[in-house]
């Protein structure tokens, strides 16, 4: 469970966030959707305690990030990138983040097969493609086997075989209770894996709701964003 | 918190550039003085080296690049870009995703750095010591122990030195190239202590007078005040650097 409440941030003198409020529930994947620069990376950086909000709270099973002990057993992070310093290897990064959390060295070499990175082990995190570091992200945030797992544009990245992949995984993760938070600017590819929508707009959520609630009366998903965000489809943003 | 330093020396080891570090700053001070042997047999043997109690422990200064290295890297690897795809990802985001904490994160951080240091330190200092036996033992005495605890005290502080500039700067680049100048092609601090008798003071300076008998610096610092005035520099620069890495955004 996740909940994120009246959450606002100014950053350089720049208000990012307006009183951010939603929740995700867990067996169900919550798409937290908005067009670049919309404010879902910084609402996630706070969730995760790597920034601090101005006021307002952000919860992971009812306990601020922080305050969280052994993290990576309850909550699972995919950010940018794959996290690794590059001149480590896939197994050496996992291993030291496994040491971290308490978790046994074997638990490397299980999320490696998890991700389809077996073979790729023992190469330097600085020779792997987009879609490689994305896999290995991805491998640590399952490391603790968490109940949560928190995204951030997971597909980014990922070739057609790896979104469909991850789209499995994602569903599969929610049907065994899982809360699965991602974010993406990807309408299309939301709508196919979303139970709920949070939709944000210049730092405000502008509506949130199952997905059918929130593509309401319009054909698509992207429809009912334009609608909503009242952004002109092609416009400049 | 035992899982948290076997983590921080597990990152630290895996770094190419620590192992750089590690064998540059372990050999340098041994090699030096096999190389200066003959100059120093001659000087030794014209008079114009009389007081010898300083040999060998003179030497270790050199190695410090490697406990340099080490300070700054233990920091400078959480912020440098993990990769083109995605230049502003850095390893920080999976150690706080990871260690929350932040202040259990610098205590692990500052042990591993500590138990890493103070191993090669004492590996090196053996060795040149050794090394200065074997060579000129007639004319070395053997130098009592505080001084080699001493001088063992002042390659960890050195390193701790570099950690906390850079848990400053959060960059690595600026203190190391400044540290490494200012150790090895011109001392700037030595320099200034020729303007103003305050710069007895600075780290570098003091801390060389815990181990070192033999300096023309303008001020003389008994051996266990030099020690607390080089702590603390220390302790003020890492409560600094660790009150800025508990407050800002990672």
């Amino acid at each position: 469970m996740i909940t994120i409440d009246h959450v606002s941030k100014t950053k350089s003198r720049t208000r990012i966030l307006y009183d951010v409020t939603f929740e995700a529930r867990p067996g169900r994947v919550t798409g937290f959707l908005g067009p670049n620069g919309a404010g879902k990376t910084s609402t996630l950086r706070i969730l995760l305690g790597l920034d601090s909000p101005q006021s307002g709270t952000a919860l992971i099973c009812g306990r601020p990030y922080r305050k969280l002990d052994r993290p990576l057993t309850t909550v699972g992070a995919l950010l940018d990138g794959s996290g690794a310093h590059r001149a480590r290897t896939a197994r050496a990064h996992l291993r030291w983040v496994a040491a971290s959390n308490g978790l046994p060295d074997s638990r490397a070499d299980e999320v490696l097969e998890t991700v389809g990175l077996t073979g790729d082990a023992r190469k330097r995190a600085g020779r792997f493609s987009l879609g490689m570091s994305r896999r290995l992200g991805l491998a640590t945030a399952l490391l603790g086997d968490p109940e949560v797992l928190v995204l951030d544009e997971p597909v980014n990245g990922l070739d057609p075989a790896g979104i469909r992949w991850m789209r499995g995984f994602l569903r599969d993760s929610a049907a065994q209770g899982r809360t699965v938070l991602l974010s993406s600017h990807l309408m299309g590819e939301l709508a196919e894996i979303a139970d709920d929508v949070v939709v944000i707009d210049k730092g405000r959520v502008v509506t949130h709701g199952s997905l059918a609630d929130v593509t309401g009366g319009h054909r698509t998903l992207e429809d009912a964003f334009f609608a909503l965000t009242a952004t002109e489809a092609g416009g400049p943003w | 918190m035992v899982n948290l330093v076997r983590a921080e020396l597990r990152k630290l080891l895996g770094l190419p550039t620590a192992w750089v570090g590690l064998v540059l700053g372990t050999l340098v001070a041994p090699v030096v003085v096999l190389l200066n042997a003959p100059y120093t047999r001659r000087a030794i043997a014209a008079g114009t080296l009389t007081d010898t109690s300083d040999l060998g422990l003179r030497d270790l200064g050199i190695g410090l690049i490697g406990p340099m290295v080490l300070g700054v890297i233990v920091v400078s690897s959480e912020y440098t870009s993990t990769g083109r795809d995605a230049p502003g990802a850095r390893q920080l985001t999976t150690t706080l995703a990871a260690v929350p904490h932040r202040l259990r994160l610098l205590a692990a951080k500052t042990t591993a750095l500590v138990l890493v240091v103070a191993a090669q330190a004492t590996v090196t200092t053996a060795a040149t010591l050794t090394l200065t036996q074997v060579l000129h033992g007639e004319h070395a005495p053997v130098p009592a122990p505080t001084r080699v605890a001493a001088a063992i005290l002042y390659w960890t502080l050195t390193a701790l030195l570099a950690y906390a500039i850079t848990l400053i700067t959060r960059n690595g680049i600026v203190p190391l190239t400044l540290l490494i100048i200012n150790s090895s092609v011109v001392s700037v601090s030595y320099l200034l202590t020729k303007v103003t008798d305050l710069a007895s003071y600075l780290p570098d300076i003091v801390g060389a007078q815990m181990f070192i008998r033999d300096t023309d610096f303008p001020v003389q610092v008994p051996p266990v005040t030099a020690g607390l005035v080089m702590t603390a520099w220390i302790v003020a620069l890492l409560a600094v650097g660790a009150v800025l890495f508990q407050r800002r955004d990672a």
